[in-house]
Formats: structure tokens, C-alpha cells, sequence
């Protein structure tokens, strides 16, 4: 502000900020320490043994680096998937003339409210006529589908700040509208694009619902984590590893490009104004 | 073709004469309307394919099975509007549209309350509260589900959860199945869904309160403006367009919740913690109920509809 920042801010702030991580504080404790000393509560410190048993355990009683592979593979799929078709469309709703095409804008980019609850009957039996239930094809054409309706809104805001007198040269010096797309737009919105793929990442990582019901036997990690559950014996430590395992990528992914994420996020809804 | 595009551009020749340059800008319309077509289509094709399979679809025919009864693979059988009214006449249901309600409306409360406040005490001092800042954003990237986990540490029924165990500091003894009471389990998981909530609105909030021209604090605090003061009459009302943003995606997110309460409750206890959007899920993929889980599902679809209206019709007027 003005002068000297005052200083009870940081405080305040610290007290929310320590706060806030209690919970995952909790779990990396729970995880690197016995079950016999975390039992009675992970931060009671009268004996404190480091062991990385539950690290090693829970790898062969589930099967997370299957998993990972395969969340890994999920995720990078609808990522690239969303990365390469919203910017075509993107730039065909900008720059091109066609018919139905402000109806068909409308369509696509008010669908970002629906919930995704109201795909899984439909496409569940869908998948099972087709005999895809258990099939990749099963999840990434719903993640990338639904993908569509934030993320070419967010590509299309970017190229409404794009210098049309650019495209119009192009045009007139002959360049058709894909060559256009290709040499002129396409590489001068690589940082929507990308912010577009750092989100359609995070949520493909995430999700649980879509692998949940239409695969069986290749499952992500948040799958795996739901079911690895002590309804019989106490497992909370190796609950506690497979949680980390889950979210450590998305995480270094979301700290990373937290800028980007702000941005996208409001751009997204339309505060742009 | 050549006779087509001949005619038009007579057409705009009165036009032009006016204004030096506009005949090249109308030709160049010209030949775009015509020539963009097969591009763009080409363009689009996958896209229109793929949202037509994952939405498109999908939202005709969950409308269309909610009018039908389906039980396993046996035929469907139409019952027109007698899903709904089975399920208006639900006391289950009843109960799980005022859990949605409340679930919905505290959770957004809660976060995006709390994160607007702290992003205006951080901009008091931008730079030394950035890693506190941080540390709250860094629950916004941890997936629901891993949330979940984490919170069963903190809610442990016996000593072990550390709120029983901060209770029972002063209360010793203390101890509250916080998650296996009815009474209890609607507002922790509140609480636990908020937590994860509060990062989105305090990055908005605090990008638009950074917005604010520095020149205006200045002023403010020559007239003998206190923090207080600066706070109340500059930094909230400027910083409102983010906080609509962040109310706006809360509800969204609130009324689909799924994952932190399949994970934490389950719907339980006796189905107290039970929103639209699990319910749906409970009866159609546990029970098999298609048609009844269907009709659950376009309630909930509009009551998300009716809470993004104000942002469709912002959208669609965008929508150039």
C-alpha cells in the first residue's frame, strides 16, 4: 500500500496458513510413522519412530504403480486430446463464417454447467451396448467432450485480444483458412492453449466418478484410493501413502502453474470485463 | 461461383466509394463467407462428434429415461411422469434436497466468506503473506477424494481425531463419532468440503484487489483513511466481480459434489449427508434404478440451470 506494510496481516495470515495444512501434516505423519504410535493421534509425540514400512507395504497389498501408469496415460491422453482440437475449433468459431455458427457457440459454451452426473446413465448404457464398459475410449471421450464447453470459451477469449489485421493480411496474401490457423493463429496462442491443458489435466488426474463406473480392471489412482479402506483391520497408514501417491502430482502441477490457473479460472467464467 | 461473387461486389460498390479501403474489406467478406465452410466444418467435425457422444446425448436421453421404469435388462416400461412424483412424495428425497440446499449454500458461504476476507488482509501486505497464501491455495489443488482421507484423521470418532483430542483438552474424555452422527455429520463434511474451497476466491479476490489503481489507496489514506475504512469502501466493492465468479463456481461445484462425500459418509448416516447429487448416483448404480436415479438427475440439472442463469445469458451475449 503506502509506507511500510503493518504487520498484523502476516499474522493473521500465518495462523489461516497453518491451519490450512494441519490436515496434510496429518496424513505425511500417518504415513511415515508406525500404526501402533499414530493410532492414538498423529501428532502425540511421547515416542517418535521414522519408518517408511507403509511406503513399501501398500505397493504389494494394492496395485498402485499400475495404477499410476495408468492415470498417467488417462490423464496425458485427454490432455493432448483437448490440446489439439479446442484451438481448431476455437479459431473456426472466431475467424470463420458458417452457418449455425452463433447457435452452435451458445451451445457448446453454456454446457459447462452442466453436471457431470447427468452423463453417467446414458453413456453407461451406451458403453455397455457397445461393449467399451472397461475400455479407455469409455472415459477420455466423456473427458474430453465435456471438456470442450470451458475450454473453447477460454481459447476464443484469448483470440478475441488477437490483432485481426493479421489474420486479414494472411488472407489476402493468399493463405487459405487453414493454412491461416496453422502458421499464423495457432502458434501465437500456445499459452491459452496450454492453460487450457494444465486444467483439463488436473481434472482428468482427479477424477473418480467416470473411471469408477466404466472400468474395471485398469483403474486411476483415485479409484484405487477409494478402495483402500480398513472396514475389517486398520490401514490408515497405508491410506495415508496412497493419498500422497494420488495427489502429489497434480499438486507440484497446480503449485507450479497457479498463475496460469488464476487466469484461466477467470477468464473462464467471463469476468474478463 | 464466379458468376455469384460478381454481383456482390457491384452491390457494395455505392458503399465503398465513401470510404477508401472498404471495397477491399467487403471483397475479402465476401470471399470468406463463401470459402470458410468446408474449413471450418473440417475444423469442428471432431469436436461436434465428441460433444455430441458426451453431452449432447447424454442430455436428451437422461430427460427421456426419466419418464421411464427400468429395472435390470428387463424392457423399460413408460410411466410418464410417475418417477417424479415418486419422487416428490419421497420423505428421502425431501430430506435430500434440504441436505443439498444446506450443503450447498454453507459450503459457498463458508469459502468463498472466508477467502474474501483473507485476500483483503493479504493485500495489506501482498509480498510477506505470499507463502501463507500458498499454503491455503495448495487445498484447492488436492483432489476431493485425497481431501477426504486426509480430513478422517481430524474426525476420528475416538482420541485419536485430533478434534476430539483438542476438545478434550478442556472437556477430557471427550469424545464425538463427528462422521457416524447424524446431528454432526452434514456440517464436518461442510467444513471439510470448504476447506478445499476457500483457494479459489481468495486467488480471485486478490488479483482484483492487486487490480485496484495504487493511486486511489494513496489518496485514502492523505484523507486519514484507516485500514478498516480503506478495506470497507475500496477494496470490497472493487474486488465484487471476483467474488461473483467465485460464488457462482462454488454453487456449481457444491451442488455436483460427489467424490468428498463417497469418500467421508457416503451418504450416511442414515442417509443424512445425501445431496441431489449423490443420490442420483445411489439409486442408479447401486440400486439399478435407471429411470428413478434419471429423474433425480433432471432435478438436479435444473437447479444448477437456475443458479447459472445470470451467467448463461452474460455468456451468450458474449458469444459474438
Amino acid at each position: 500500500m503506502i509506507g511500510r506494510p503493518p504487520r498484523w496481516p502476516s499474522i493473521v495470515m500465518a495462523v489461516f496458513g497453518f491451519i490450512w495444512i494441519i490436515p496434510i501434516v496429518g496424513i505425511v505423519m500417518t504415513s511415515i510413522r508406525p500404526l501402533a504410535e499414530t493410532s492414538r493421534g498423529w501428532w502425540r509425540t511421547d515416542s517418535f519412530t521414522l519408518t517408511l514400512s507403509a511406503w513399501q507395504r501398500v505397493w504389494e497389498a494394492y496395485p498402485l504403480a499400475p495404477a499410476f501408469v495408468t492415470t498417467a496415460i488417462l490423464a496425458a491422453l485427454a490432455t493432448v486430446g483437448t490440446m489439439l482440437l479446442t484451438p481448431a475449433a476455437a479459431y473456426a468459431f472466431h475467424f470463420l463464417k458458417f452457418p449455425f455458427r452463433r447457435l452452435l457457440l451458445i451451445i457448446i459454451i453454456n454446457a459447462f454447467v452442466l453436471p457431470q452426473q447427468v452423463v453417467i446413465i446414458p453413456l453407461f448404457q451406451l458403453w455397455r451396448e457397445l461393449g467399451l464398459i472397461d475400455n479407455f475410449l469409455a472415459v477420455l471421450i466423456p473427458y474430453v467432450g465435456l471438456s470442450f464447453a470451458w475450454s473453447i470459451f477460454l481459447v476464443k477469449n484469448f483470440l478475441e485480444d488477437f490483432p485481426s489485421e493479421v489474420v486479414e493480411a494472411s488472407r489476402i496474401d493468399g493463405a487459405g483458412p487453414l493454412q491461416t490457423f496453422w502458421h499464423i493463429v495457432l502458434p501465437n496462442s500456445l499459452s491459452s492453449v496450454f492453460a487450457t491443458g494444465i486444467l483439463q489435466f488436473l481434472w482428468t488426474w482427479n477424477a473418480l466418478l467416470l473411471p469408477m463406473l466404466y472400468l474395471r480392471s485398469n483403474v486411476p489412482l483415485p479409484v484405487i484410493l477409494a478402495r483402500v479402506n480398513g472396514t475389517y483391520e486398520l490401514n490408515w497408514d497405508l491410506q495415508s501413502v496412497a493419498a500422497i501417491v494420488t495427489t502429489v502430482v497434480p499438486l507440484a502441477v497446480f503449485l507450479i502453474f497457479q498463475r496460469q490457473f488464476a487466469a484461466g479460472a477467470e477468464t473462464r467464467t467471463g469476468a474478463k470485463d | 461461383m464466379q458468376e455469384t461473387v460478381a454481383p456482390r461486389t457491384v452491390d457494395a460498390g455505392p458503399g465503398t466509394t465513401a470510404r477508401p479501403g472498404g471495397e477491399r474489406g467487403n471483397l475479402l467478406a465476401t470471399r470468406l463467407r463463401t470459402g470458410d465452410w468446408p474449413a471450418a466444418w473440417l475444423l469442428l467435425a471432431p469436436v461436434l462428434v465428441l460433444f455430441g457422444i458426451a453431452v449432447v446425448f447424454p442430455l436428451i436421453d437422461t430427460i427421456r429415461l426419466s419418464f421411464f421404469d427400468i429395472k435390470g435388462l428387463a424392457k423399460p416400461k413408460f410411466v410418464g411422469l410417475g418417477n417424479y412424483v415418486k419422487l416428490f412424495t419421497d420423505p428421502a428425497f425431501r430430506n435430500t434436497l434440504l441436505t443439498t440446499l444446506i450443503f450447498t449454500v454453507s459450503t459457498t458461504v463458508l469459502s468463498v466468506g472466508l477467502g474474501w476476507i483473507l485476500a483483503m488482509v493479504s493485500a495489506f501486505a501482498p509480498r510477506q503473506t505470499l507463502p501463507f497464501r500458498v499454503m491455503i491455495f495448495a487445498a484447492f489443488g488436492i483432489s476431493e477424494a485425497v481431501a477426504g482421507y486426509m480430513w478422517i484423521g481430524i474426525l476420528r470418532p475416538d482420541d485419536g481425531g485430533l478434534l476430539n483430542a483438542a476438545i478434550g483438552l478442556f472437556q477430557p474424555g471427550f469424545a464425538q463419532p463427528w462422521l457416524g452422527d447424524p446431528r454432526t455429520a452434514l456440517w464436518v463434511l461442510i467444513v471439510a468440503a470448504s476447506w478445499g474451497g476457500v483457494g479459489l476466491p481468495l486467488m480471485l479476490c486478490f488479483a482484483s484487489v492487486q487490480a485496484i489503481p495504487r493511486t486511489l489507496f494513496e489518496a485514502a489514506y492523505i484523507d486519514g483513511a484507516s485500514h478498516g475504512q480503506v478495506m470497507r469502501s475500496i477494496m470490497m466493492p472493487l474486488s465484487l466481480p471476483g467474488v461473483r465468479v467465485a460464488i457462482f463456481i462454488n454453487l456449481l461445484g457444491a451442488l455436483r459434489a460427489f467424490d468428498i462425500i463417497y469418500i467421508l459418509t457416503g451418504g450416511g448416516p442414515v442417509r443424512s449427508t445425501e445431496t441431489v447429487g449423490y443420490f442420483m448416483y445411489r439409486e442408479s448404480m447401486t440400486q439399478f434404478k435407471l429411470g428413478y436415479g434419471a429423474a433425480a438427475t433432471v432435478v438436479l440439472l435444473v437447479a444448477v440451470l437456475v443458479v447459472s442463469i445470470p451467467a448463461i445469458i452474460q455468456r451468450t451475449a458474449g458469444a459474438r
